[in-house]
């Protein structure tokens, strides 16, 4: 039963094996992607098979010379993924315009690394501009153009629908999935969860998607025998520490959503239909839940992480901030307050490449002790 | 000892038994133990009521220190651990704790002390220990309602003060005294890194200044690096502090003054408010499952 979770774990672990595999299978090119701003469903279109490009968790030990030792750890340790060449495989990189860190790690790996085809998506900051869909819109054909050439196949329209099409029942999927999490007893845990959306970052969406199907029809009769404990929430740009999510979910608490770009935020929001099928790419890239990058004057990340805790019934939340991570440290402020009024506390936790389980551990258990777990010894 | 070998970080680890008090009176017998980074205590419970408490430097081994304080606070008692109906384990190696019923954070633990040491006007706890500072708002319960921790270094903490102790050849016992003795205070040194400040530290008296200066540097750093955090979880009266550094009178005058609220005076050492804690949990646990809560 629910081999589905197993398999996306595999994915993770063996990410760089599945993806030599595909290549080897497929003869299709491998490009690595930064951040979610990239729209793959025009890579899926040009039949280049997208991986999203994730640190190790290791400390750094090669970035010093390329990027700037303040930058946020996960562009460090993208790029010495690169620079360890354990993403030898790959034929290009491409990078959807988000924040200065992750564009320094795309421009040092184009510059530094061996690389047949490097695309930089000048995704605009100004997504509440009306004239924000039309240009990116302008920006995704320049982007379709470029993979022609490189690939040396024009893109028709059938290729964008299919592209869009794999990406639409791939995010939905997952959020059918995220649906259990809203039970009084989840049917999967925030690391099940986190491990699933992962791993659709990494391995094809089809076969994915495939085995999304198999779980869908599972999870109805699927028991967790253990006690869920406190309903957290946990906030943040990028988080791929699946060691501290677990660590928290075995001291009393289950992760019952999250709002991450590497969860609910990749496959929160679908492409609509439209006759000019990179507008329709453009306008689902320019209004999904935004990165804190692009998210002013309004705070819309903040309405829809609100939203997220009282249909998901959070308790608290813990809210983890990307040691350097300015776009993210911004809306902390705002985010507590829009959180407290509804009733939900948050704890901050600042990650780095390693994270300190034995002082996280004394502020997390804490932390669900004020939120439920002492009323009884007063 | 010679001079050269003395270890002036060294602080007095002791045993207390409170007198007239025999345990053979009372219902419930409680302990709570604290395992800190630096210190590990213990205090024995009767039916609430202080009766017995140690404090000595923690080991390498959690365990091992977690049965040798239990059992130097039982000497002297009467009392054997067979005797404890419950014990509750708290600080960094509160998991380590054998016998433990249950274990508690430092944090709830800390407030429920407090609570306990200065009454129920207690809003606002700072608790600084061996390796890390907390700054606890709590209720009239002695419940923490929010609470923020330092992070990762151990500038502004006990052991930065044992570090700096060595450094210039005080007795940590008088170092905050020490650091008072200056005319005017200099500015501080730096307060994100223990090494950095002593390095700076070392520089200063390189410069000529006088130890009793170095010292009153060394302690505004500490001090306002504490202060940012206790600005940071907000603080209300009445205000209190914990933990062995509590008892360093260069940290507490200048945190009055410079914060602009007087801390309450403990009537006991408050570096066993967590111990206190635990071992009030130990008596509600005991409690309940005895039917009376």
């Amino acid at each position: 039963m629910v081999k589905a979770f197993g398999k996306f774990r595999e994915w993770i672990d063996n990410r760089h094996e599945y993806a030599k595999a595909l290549k080897e299978r497929t003869g299709n090119k491998v490009v690595g992607y930064f951040c979610t701003y990239v729209p793959e469903e025009i890579l899926y279109a040009a039949n280049v098979f997208p991986v999203r490009i994730l640190g190790s968790h290791e400390p750094p030990t090669v970035t010093e010379p390329y990027i700037f030792a303040m930058f946020c750890h996960l562009c460090r340790d993208c790029l010495a993924q690169g620079l360890k060449g354990r993403f030898d495989y790959l034929d290009g990189i491409v990078e959807g315009q988000s924040c200065l860190h992750l564009r320094q790690a795309f421009n040092a790996w184009r510059l530094h690394i061996p690389i047949d085809f490097a695309h930089y998506i000048y995704v605009p900051h100004g997504i509440q501009s009306p004239h924000a869909i039309p240009y990116l819109t302008q920006e995704l054909a320049k982007f379709r153009e470029a993979l022609e050439d490189w690939t040396g196949k024009k893109m028709t329209n059938e290729d964008l629908d299919r592209g869009i099409r794999v990406m639409n029942r791939n995010r939905e999927l997952m959020r059918r999935v995220y649906e259990y999490r809203k039970l009084d007893n989840p049917k999967i845990t925030g690391l099940e969860a986190m491990e699933m959306v992962l791993s659709s970052q990494m391995a094809d969406k089809e076969e994915h998607s495939n085995l999304l199907e198999k779980l869908l029809q599972e999870l109805p009769s699927r028991q967790l025998n253990r006690d869920p404990g406190v309903r957290l929430m946990i906030i943040g740009s990028e988080d791929d520490d699946r060691v501290f999510m677990k660590n928290v979910e075995d001291i009393g608490a289950t992760f019952v959503v999250d709002e991450h770009c590497t969860g609910s935020r990749y496959i929160w929001d679908d492409v609509g239909a439209h006759e000019d099928r990179l507008l329709a790419i453009a306008s689902r890239y320019v209004q999904r839940v935004p990165c804190p990058s692009k998210d002013w004057p309004e705070f819309n990340r903040i309405n829809h992480a609100v939203k997220l805790a009282q249909d998901y019934k959070v308790q608290g939340a813990l809210v983890v901030q990307n040691k350097f991570c300015d776009p993210h440290g911004i809306e902390i402020p705002p985010l507590k307050e829009a959180l407290k009024k509804v009733g939900v506390q948050t704890y901050p936790l600042e990650f780095d490449v390693t994270v300190p389980w034995g002082q996280f551990r004394t502020r997390v258990e804490a932390f669900l002790e004020t939120l439920t777990g002492l009323e009884e010894l007063f | 000892m010679s001079k050269q070998s003395k270890e002036f970080w060294r602080w007095r680890e002791y045993r207390h038994t409170v007198p007239e008090m025999d345990w053979h009176d009372a219902k419930i017998v409680t302990a709570g133990v604290d395992i800190g980074s630096v210190g590990s205590k213990s205090v024995i419970m009767l039916d609430g009521k202080l009766h017995a408490y140690a404090a000595i430097r923690t080991g390498g081994v959690s365990e091992e220190t977690a049965i040798r304080v239990l059992n130097w606070a039982l000497d002297e008692t009467g009392l054997q651990t067979k005797n404890v109906h419950c014990i509750v384990g708290t600080g960094y190696g509160r998991v380590n704790v054998p016998f433990a019923k249950r274990t508690i954070t430092e944090i709830a633990c800390h407030a429920r002390g407090a609570h306990y040491i200065y009454g129920p006007t207690v809003r606002t706890v700072l608790d600084i220990g061996g390796q890390d500072c907390k700054a606890i708002r709590c209720d009239e319960k002695g419940k923490v309602i929010s609470f923020l921790m330092n992070d990762k270094c151990a500038a502004g903490t006990g052991r930065g003060l044992e570090v700096f102790a060595d450094l210039i050849r005080v007795p940590i016992a008088e170092l905050g005294k020490a650091s008072l003795n200056v005319e005017k205070e200099p500015a501080p040194v730096s307060n994100t890194c223990v090494i950095f400040a002593k390095a700076e530290s070392v520089a200063l008296l390189r410069q000529g200044w006088e130890k009793e200066k170095v010292a009153a540097a060394y302690h505004l750093a500490m001090v306002n690096r504490i202060i940012d955090l206790l600005t940071k979880v907000g603080v209300e009266k009445d205000f209190v502090v914990t933990g062995g550094v509590a008892n360093n009178i260069g940290i507490i005058s200048r945190l009055e003054k410079n914060l602009g609220i007087k801390p309450l005076e403990p009537n006991v050492d408050p570096i066993l408010a967590g111990a206190m804690g635990a071992a009030l949990f130990a008596k509600a646990l005991y409690e309940k499952q005895i039917g009376l809560r």
